[in-house]
């Protein structure tokens, strides 16, 4: 083991010098002659080496991390399977570049007066890949599959609070009465209480009855069809290679018009060389480069690569245990935030793409309104100010140049994980910053499901680092309410506030999104000063792409397998 | 001879129970569990309790083993949490990648070194014998990572003589020879790493074993007899020399269907090292307990396998 780890982190280190190595060289061996133009498409001339790849006037290949083959909509996990189930199936609707919802396969749909019921019109030309057109009893198939009794994929959420759901899932019902069908193409689904998440619960890629039909509680005869999928997305399935690629065939009557480029490929490709797949041109695309100079060094040498940049939908944290009476305390925390310089740290670790986190929402959200931007304390490095709030609270420095009050000390355990680039950089600047104030740290490394188990399970620790996704309603009722602070729940730090609480239910709630803009202000505005989390940074995603593919442009809230994006990619010959 | 095998083989029950057992409790101790995996991060804590629920996982330790090893006997080794599918459906395929890999490495790494193994221990001492100590040392010690990529750079990006990484050309629709032939143009960067790598200890081996035996007094009857030097060598020693490798051949074996992390890491090559290290990172008990337990069988059956080859061949070996 100890021999095994001493080897990764010589692979790490010597991976960064022969990259940084690589960087350098190149750029006379190589290029020499080509222009190192960033947007542009190369004039003749400039060899650009995936033209020549054998029928490359016809195929892409989209460089990925590995999917693990679950081909399903009911059952992927991860969310490069989500990727390849995004090509091949459909949803009632989608989003849009800012997170408003938009038509797809339902044209439109209403909401009742009580908030409980939503029905959804279908559009009637979509069809399946197999000619077969797709229903509303497709939708409540689909459905019945997540409801049913012996369903153990991750997607309960979806059908248990439907009405019906325990009568299908745990009785003798035949069909869950929450969701009916009125005709081939009107579907409704009804809830048992109102909530605003409720309407996303609708939107489950829609699977054909006719290939998945199996009898109620069978559902390993589904399963078993989880490597031989049929949908009507724009791509539809051709080949799995376990391991190494999957192959997808353009949907030419698809009813959003067919795809331009007749093949897609997605091949797994692993950080170690898709750098080297991309200058060799055996892929067109990488997806989620990680944001390092040297990454985007290397693809301007290559001079055919153009990078399409937006910010990532997450935010990286640092968790302080508010059951600890001296994290408790809201003048150590804020004196934490205002004694470490994020700026600094964000600007020489990302040198421009990312930027420092003041609030758990994404800032391209319809949420992030200009006047929360305004009103946020964005806690500029002050160390006076930290000191100033620590000495306030009645923290005073000891002999050892640690702060102390009643016997208790400001020494915190730092639990994280190795292997992390970012977390490495920050550590010395937290020992740095913070030994300044008064506070020290001790860092204990541990792997991170271990860490997650110490965290989530056993609430043992001090301070610990990790990050979340965003999703595209701002709703965090799941992170930050105080019914989420138990054994296994969320708030794993145990931040208890009845505003927040408050302004969480009644986000979840409210149906008119302008009152939700007020409510997730004052919410985002209450966290800014309460301070559950240290927020670090919002960073870029990047992907990378070869000047003869036009078109593909991915924002935050719109991935690479969304219509928006492959309908409109070509290939420039 | 059969009884021998046979008494072994009986052997071998209680200590792959107490492998299995002490494997299982080795997991369980391990802090996180897969539901972390299988589930939304933002589940509740009800959803996550559910979920240890169906996976048994709130049961004690001792019963989850009796439960596992219950399933396990009758070869229902269970799903694995990571592909949604039986663990015995998710095996075999990246095993085969592997072993096709290690065949190809084995021939060559034999083929090489056993005719270099002679050689420099013919001419002990000599600037060849150095030459490929100094070699050996360097190939024993060049890390699988810096090597292979190495060899990326200036093979297959540079030059553009060799693919990258993977296993066959992507969406390829080429079958029999011509597949045969992509494959093992995919197969000669990282086959040459491994080579390389297994070089080193296969030479010594050889050049030890034939040391030992040059230096025999049936040798040096062979040569008093006037018999020319080439058949000393070749007929009598070699043939003698060759009884401790076949040995080796054995303990090899379990090497053939394993994985080499580094090495499938850096030329993405679809094998089942990394399979058994996302497994843990995952902590998908059931792919772990079913590779873990394939790979300490293999283990006990090549050792029984070098046992028996060294009885076969060296008559002074008795096995009763």
């Amino acid at each position: 083991m100890k021999r095994k780890l001493s080897l990764l982190l010589a692979l790490v280190l010597v991976l960064s010098v022969f990259l940084a190595a690589c960087g350098k060289t190149e750029e006379p061996a190589d290029v020499g002659s080509d222009e190192p133009t960033e947007t542009e498409a190369p004039e003749e001339g400039a060899k650009n080496p995936a033209k020549d790849r054998e029928g490359a006037d016809n195929t892409i290949i989209i460089g990925m991390t590995e999917a693990k083959g679950e081909l399903m909509p009911v059952y992927y996990s991860t969310g490069y399977d989500g990727y390849v189930v995004d090509y091949m199936f459909d949803q009632l609707f989608t989003n849009d570049e800012a997170g408003e919802y938009i038509p797809h396969v339902a044209k439109e749909w209403e909401i009742s007066d009580d908030k409980l019921t939503y029905t959804f019109h279908l559009r009637d030309d979509v069809k399946f890949a197999d000619g077969t057109p797709l229903t509303a009893h497709d939708v409540e198939f689909t459905y019945l599959a997540m409801a049913d009794p012996n369903y153990d994929g991750r997607y309960f959420a979806y059908v248990d609070g439907l009405v019906g759901y325990e009568e299908y899932a745990e009785g003798n019902a035949e069909n869950l009465s929450g969701v009916v069908v009125h005709d081939d193409y009107t579907i409704s689904f009804t809830f048992k209480e109102p909530r605003v998440a409720n309407f996303t619960y609708c939107n489950m890629h829609i699977m054909p009855k006719h290939h998945y039909d199996f009898e109620k509680g069978d559902i390993e005869a589904l399963k078993a069809k989880m490597r031989d999928p049929l949908g009507s997305g724009g791509y539809s399935f051709v080949h799995l290679e376990p391991g190494q690629y999957i192959e997808l065939k353009a949907n030419m009557d698809y009813f959003l018009g067919a795809p331009k480029i007749e093949n897609l490929i997605l091949k797994f490709t692993t950080a170690e060389t898709y750098m080297a797949e991309l200058e060799k041109g055996t892929i067109d695309v990488q997806n989620s480069v990680t944001n390092t100079v040297e990454n985007k060094e290397t693809m301007e040498a290559m001079g055919f690569v153009h990078l399409n940049a937006f910010p990532n939908n997450g935010y990286a944290y640092i968790g302080l245990n508010h059951s600890d009476p001296r994290l408790a305390d809201k003048n150590v925390r804020q004196a934490l935030v205002y004694g470490l310089d994020r700026q600094s740290f964000v600007t020489n670790f990302f040198k421009g793409h990312g930027q420092v986190c003041h609030v758990p929402l994404s800032p391209v959200s319809w949420a992030y309104t200009d006047t929360l931007a305004e009103k946020m304390n964005k806690y500029e490095y002050n160390p006076d100010k930290a000191v100033e709030l620590l000495e306030e609270a009645g923290w005073k420095l000891g002999s050892d140049g640690i702060r102390e009050k009643d016997g208790m000390k400001l020494k915190f355990v730092y639990s994280t994980y190795p292997d992390s680039e970012w977390v490495e950089q920050l550590i010395p600047v937290l020992i740095d910053n913070w030994g300044k104030i008064g506070v020290a740290i001790e860092i204990n490394y541990m792997d991170f499901n271990a860490l997650s188990d110490a965290v989530y399970e056993e609430h043992d620790f001090d301070m610990y680092n990790m990050a979340w996704s965003l999703t595209v309603d701002p709703d965090s009722y799941s992170v930050y309410h105080s019914s989420q602070t138990r054994k296994a729940g969320n708030n794993a730090v145990q931040f208890i506030n009845e505003k927040n609480d408050q302004l969480l239910e009644a986000g979840r709630k409210e149906f008119d999104q302008e009152k939700r803009k007020e409510i997730y202000e004052e919410w985002a505005l209450n966290i800014n000063e309460e301070l559950p989390y240290i927020y670090i940074y919002q960073r870029e995603e990047w992907n990378m792409v070869n000047d003869r593919i036009k078109g593909f442009e991915c924002s935050p809230f719109v991935d690479m397998s969304y219509p928006q994006v492959y309908l409109n990619m070509e290939i420039v010959k | 001879m059969l009884k021998y095998i046979g008494r072994r083989l009986l052997h071998l029950i209680p200590v792959i129970l107490i492998i299995s057992f002490l494997i299982f409790g080795i997991i369980k101790m391990t802090p996180g569990d897969p539901v972390g995996a299988n589930l939304d991060p933002r589940s509740t804590a009800e959803q996550k309790a559910a979920e240890r629920a169906r996976l048994g996982l709130d049961k004690p330790v001792h019963i989850q083993y009796w439960n596992w090893l219950k399933r396990s006997i009758r070869g229902d080794f269970g799903n694995s949490y990571i592909y949604k599918v039986p663990v015995k459906d998710v095996i075999p395929g990246f095993i085969k990648n592997s072993f096709i890999l290690n065949v190809f490495v084995y021939i060559f790494a034999f083929l090489i070194s056993i005719p270099i193994g002679i050689i420099t221990a013919v001419k002990q001492y000599s600037k060849t014998d150095n030459f490929w100590s100094a070699f050996s040392i360097i190939g024993i010690s060049m890390p699988t990572f810096f090597f292979g990529l190495l060899l990326i750079y200036f093979f297959a990006v540079k030059m553009d003589l060799f693919p990258i990484s993977g296993m066959m050309t992507v969406g390829s629709k080429a079958t029999g020879l011509a597949k045969v032939k992509d494959t093992l143009h995919h197969m000669v960067l990282p086959g040459t790493v491994l080579i390389i790598g297994s070089l080193a200890s296969l030479v010594r081996y050889t050049r030890t074993s034939m040391l030992e035996v040059i230096n025999q007094d049936y040798i040096r009857t062979a040569r008093s007899k006037g018999l020319e030097e080439k058949v000393v060598i070749y007929k009598h020693a070699f043939r003698n020399a060759l009884i401790p490798i076949i040995t080796i051949v054995g303990f090899m074996i379990p090497g053939l269907f394993s994985g080499a992390v580094m090495l499938e890491t850096v030329f993405n090559w679809p094998g089942i090292g990394r399979r058994l290290i996302e497994a843990v990172n995952l902590r998908d008990y059931n792919l772990m307990m079913a590779l873990n337990m394939f790979f300490a069988i293999l283990t006990l059956l090549g050792n029984l396998l070098a046992d028996i080859g060294y009885a076969l061949v060296d008559p002074r070996i008795k096995v009763d």
